[in-house]
């Protein structure tokens, strides 16, 4: 007999319990995976758990920390989240996001202190959009109208802009640069006018920026004429075609978007925490990991919230390890396991494994597609 | 037939079952093949032929069942193990590397191709094994260079290169002019002779009747029925195929047509590599007129239509819809104007396939209310106007928020040919509508077309379907790349004629 043991077959209506339930179970196997390898090392992974679930959640200003970590994320995340829906891989989130504090403190330092903050602070985060779109766009019009590829080219701006950052801080006096510390350089503080008022602890009020912007994506994306067409472009550009869309234009505004999201992260670091232009504090490829979360989520806009801030409380408990001996680059590895089983868990979003003599559940059943797809 | 097959058994399948999606496509299949027969394997679409013949290649496996070749119980891992076991088939999407010339497409994957390529071999044997079933092919010729029924040829020669005893071909009519399949028909029983087995798949009663020693029909996955051919009646097939007698739509003749609706003058398109695809095409269509293209495809029938849709520029000519000039316009303007299209590729160009069946509706439709108030999309105007598409054109599988592309060939072609209706198109173009559907999915497209065509509709019908074109047509242009070679009234058309004009041999004055 040739019976085989296991059917692995697409699922057809994937069930919000689907959805939501395996990549909590890939979280929670990334967990379980680190703490063998934890435990491999010498260390009790129940310690090094809890004290991480301390650090992040476990005080009023713990939480404080977490929530500026996932401010920027929320916005890298929805960055990479809106080109990959359509398609258009921008890995340069972190160029964008630096791009972005570029323009933003270079906006606030121009402008000085003459401006009252309720004009200053949007005035901000816009630059450090546009900082992020321009940047964005070196990539995105040779890709609409060449077809460059954009992975390489988005790759390769992000090290332009990180060395264009540290050359405007350590290799030359530009105005980014504060002039009156002679000793090691730094950024030159943007003026007090230009910054979010902190709320909680050392928390501004940009972590609700961040998630307006993020809710106003995804309403634009799922309910706006626009973001319809968008995503018919997203799922086939020649139906797109077909429908009358003008998909070259789609895909230029949704990558330059992109950039602009990026870099109001940026913006709003800049304009929060930070308050310089400060290498140090941005060049921790917070742009590469809104990708991560970008993929977490599964792309969507909302559920990139909650991840972040998830993310975030990671970022936040990696300090805290060094106090019982275990190294920071735990939480890096944590992140890496958390993708690879997010990626992975994919798989079992999309297609279910059964016995052959047990036929599928009424409910998941759906129409087969018995139809070969011919080329076009 | 010519010569009767042996009693020995080169193949037979027991109980074999084998499901996509938790669908049967084989459900407890038997299927017997002696040495030496052409044997039929008879159905509709979707009725599980493709799949038999996929698992006896060895690219699917069965879930359940057994294989035996030649007496012996076997499992064949992949295509390559069938084919050394001397099993090959032709799939109806080519398997061959269009860059490589027919030599180089012979000896990928043979067992004697070394490291060093033996060109001149290889070309010699080739063109003898061209010459012997008289399927004469250049072994120089790169693939693309090939007409789709050279490229098929090449696939058979391949298959008698590696000296198959088994060889599986499916649909292999499809793709060829009358003409073409007659030759087939005659390699295959010269291939029987020399005590080769041979499947042949196939819908067309016709077809099975001319060139198979026995038929085994199957219907929705099972084996109805296996029989002598000459002992079968052709109506006695159709049922047995079917399940039912049925009498497919056709249309009513009429004798005075409306106004000029759609006219084309001289159009010409640029094809993909640059050269001109359709080169000088004229044609009037009237209101409530069905005018068919035939041809075999790749004559200029995609161009034809993205012509005349706005998907490409035409590089001369005029089209004029209702009194004005569209030639230049965008895809969009060609939409606004009430021109309907649906595609031949439903699911790579006609639907959005990762979208849900409302939004599919809404594909063209969404710029205006009730879809949209002013920038805003209205989510229960899709809603509502969805479940009336579907509820009205008969929809099957749709379920909120399932992905389109998870209905069957039959509802994905119903639901793109009820949006296209629901625009209240003045012309209609269509490429191929009913390609690979069921019968009852035809006869529902089918009744649609006609209905439009009643309502005043100017349809252009592309297709490469004799019967549906003689069925639905009133008035037939033969295409031969990218011109027009012959032109009919449905009445005077026959599938001989039209099958000697669509192969570029004659060329009738146009009337």
């Amino acid at each position: 007999m040739t019976k085989r043991r296991f059917i692995v077959e697409p699922r057809g209506l994937v069930s919000w319990k689907v959805r939501l339930g395996v990549p909590v179970a890939s979280v929670l196997a990334a967990f379980i995976v680190a703490g063998i390898f934890l435990f491999l090392t010498g260390v009790n992974p129940i310690e090094v758990y809890s004290e991480m679930l301390d650090a992040a959640f476990g005080s009023p200003r713990g939480i404080s920390e977490t929530l500026i970590s996932a401010t920027p994320l929320i916005l890298t995340g929805v960055a990479a989240a809106i080109a990959f829906k359509m398609l258009v891989w921008n890995i340069g989130g972190e160029g964008q996001f630096i791009l972005g504090a570029i323009v933003a403190s270079g906006v606030a330092i121009w402008l000085g202190d003459g401006v009252p903050s309720i004009l200053m602070i949007p005035i901000v985060i816009v630059a450090g959009g546009l900082g992020g779109a321009m940047w964005a766009s070196i990539a995105a019009i040779p890709r609409v109208y060449l077809g460059t590829n954009e992975i390489i080219t988005t790759l390769m701006l992000n090290f332009i802009a990180l060395a264009l950052m540290n050359f405007l801080i350590f290799g030359s006096s530009s105005p980014w640069r504060d002039p009156e510390v002679s000793t090691f350089p730094q950024g030159r503080p943007i003026p007090e006018s230009a910054r979010i008022p902190e709320i909680f602890f050392r928390l501004t009020g940009g972590i609700f920026i961040a998630i307006a912007l993020a809710v106003f994506a995804w309403y634009l994306i799922g309910k706006t004429r626009w973001g319809f067409a968008v995503r018919i472009v997203g799922d086939s550009s020649d139906t797109a075609r077909y429908a009358g869309i003008g998909v070259a234009r789609k895909i230029l505004t949704v990558f330059l978007l992109s950039g602009a999201y990026a870099g109001f992260a940026g913006g709003l670091f800049v304009a929060g925490p930070v308050g310089a232009l400060d290498p140090r504090s941005l060049d921790l490829g917070l742009g590469f990991t809104g990708i991560i979360v970008a993929a977490l989520a599964g792309l969507h806009l909302i559920a990139i919230i909650p991840v972040a801030i998830l993310m975030g409380a990671l970022n936040n408990a990696g300090p805290s390890l060094q106090a019982i001996g275990v190294p920071t680059a735990t939480v890096t590895m944590l992140q890496g396991a958390i993708l690879i089983f997010a990626v992975a868990g994919e798989f079992f979003i999309n297609n279910r494994i059964r016995r052959p003599d047990i036929e599928p559940d009424e409910e998941s059943e759906v129409t087969p597609v018995l139809e070969e797809v011919e080329p076009a | 037939m010519t010569q009767a097959p042996t009693d020995t058994l080169a193949v037979e399948l027991c109980g074999v079952d084998k499901s996509f999606y938790g669908v049967k496509a084989n459900d407890n299949v038997d299927f017997k093949l002696a040495q030496g027969e052409v044997h039929a394997l008879l159905g509709e679409n979707g009725a599980g032929k493709s799949t038999l013949c996929s698992i006896l290649a060895g690219l699917y496996r069965p879930d359940a069942g057994d294989v035996f070749f030649e007496g012996e119980e076997v499992t064949f891992k992949n295509p390559k193990e069938a084919l050394a076991s001397g099993v090959g088939m032709v799939y109806q999407h080519f398997r061959l590397v269009s860059n490589l010339t027919v030599a180089e497409n012979f000896a990928l994957g043979h067992p004697d191709t070394g490291v060093r390529l033996n060109q001149k071999e290889i070309h010699k044997a080739a063109r003898e094994l061209g010459e012997k079933y008289d399927l004469p092919i250049d072994p120089a010729a790169r693939i693309w260079q090939l007409s789709v029924g050279e490229q098929q040829r090449v696939e058979i020669l391949k298959l008698l290169y590696r000296n198959v005893k088994i060889l599986i071909l499916d649909e292999p009519t499809a793709v060829l002019t009358p003409q073409e399949g007659q030759a087939l028909f005659k390699t295959m029983r010269q291939m029987a002779a020399e005590g080769r087995s041979v499947i042949f798949v196939s819908h067309k009663l016709d077809e099975v009747k001319q060139v198979s020693d026995r038929v085994t029909v199957l219907r929705n996955g099972k084996t109805v029925g296996g029989v002598a051919t000459a002992d079968a009646d052709t109506r006695e097939l159709a049922r047995m195929m079917v399940g039912r007698d049925l009498v497919l739509p056709t249309r009513d003749t009429v004798e005075d047509f409306g106004d000029v609706m759609l006219s084309v003058k001289d159009l010409h398109v640029p094809g993909d590599r640059g050269l001109e695809a359709v080169r000088g095409m004229s044609f009037d269509i009237r209101e409530g007129e069905v005018i068919g293209i035939a041809g075999v495809s790749g004559n200029g029938q995609r161009e034809l239509a993205y012509g005349l849709v706005g998907l490409r520029k035409p590089s001369a000519g005029s089209v004029v819809l209702d009194g004005a000039d569209i030639t230049n316009n965008t895809v969009l303007e060609h939409i606004d104007a009430h021109q309907g299209y649906v595609p031949q590729s439903r699911l790579g160009m006609g639907l959005a396939p990762g979208l849900t069946t409302d939004e599919n509706l809404a594909l063209k439709a969404y710029r205006s209310p009730p879809y949209s108030k002013g920038r805003r999309l209205v989510a229960s105007a899709f809603r509502d106007e969805g479940d009336r598409i579907v509820d009205e054109y008969d929809i099957r599988g749709v379920r909120p928020g399932l992905p389109i592309r998870l209905l069957s060939g039959g509802n994905l072609q119903k639901a793109l040919v009820a949006r296209e209706i629901e625009l209240e198109p003045k012309v209609l173009i269509l490429r191929s509508p009913t390609r690979g559907l069921d019968v009852g999915a035809t006869e529902q497209v089918r009744n649609l077309i006609l209905k439009e065509r009643a309502r005043g509709v100017a349809t252009l019908l592309i297709s490469e379907d004799l019967d549906e074109l003689l069925a639905l047509s009133d008035r037939l242009l033969v295409i031969f790349e990218g011109e027009i070679v012959g032109e009919m009234p449905a009445e005077e058309a026959t599938a001989e004629r039209l099958g000697l004009l669509m192969s570029g041999q004659v060329e009738e004055a146009s009337a």
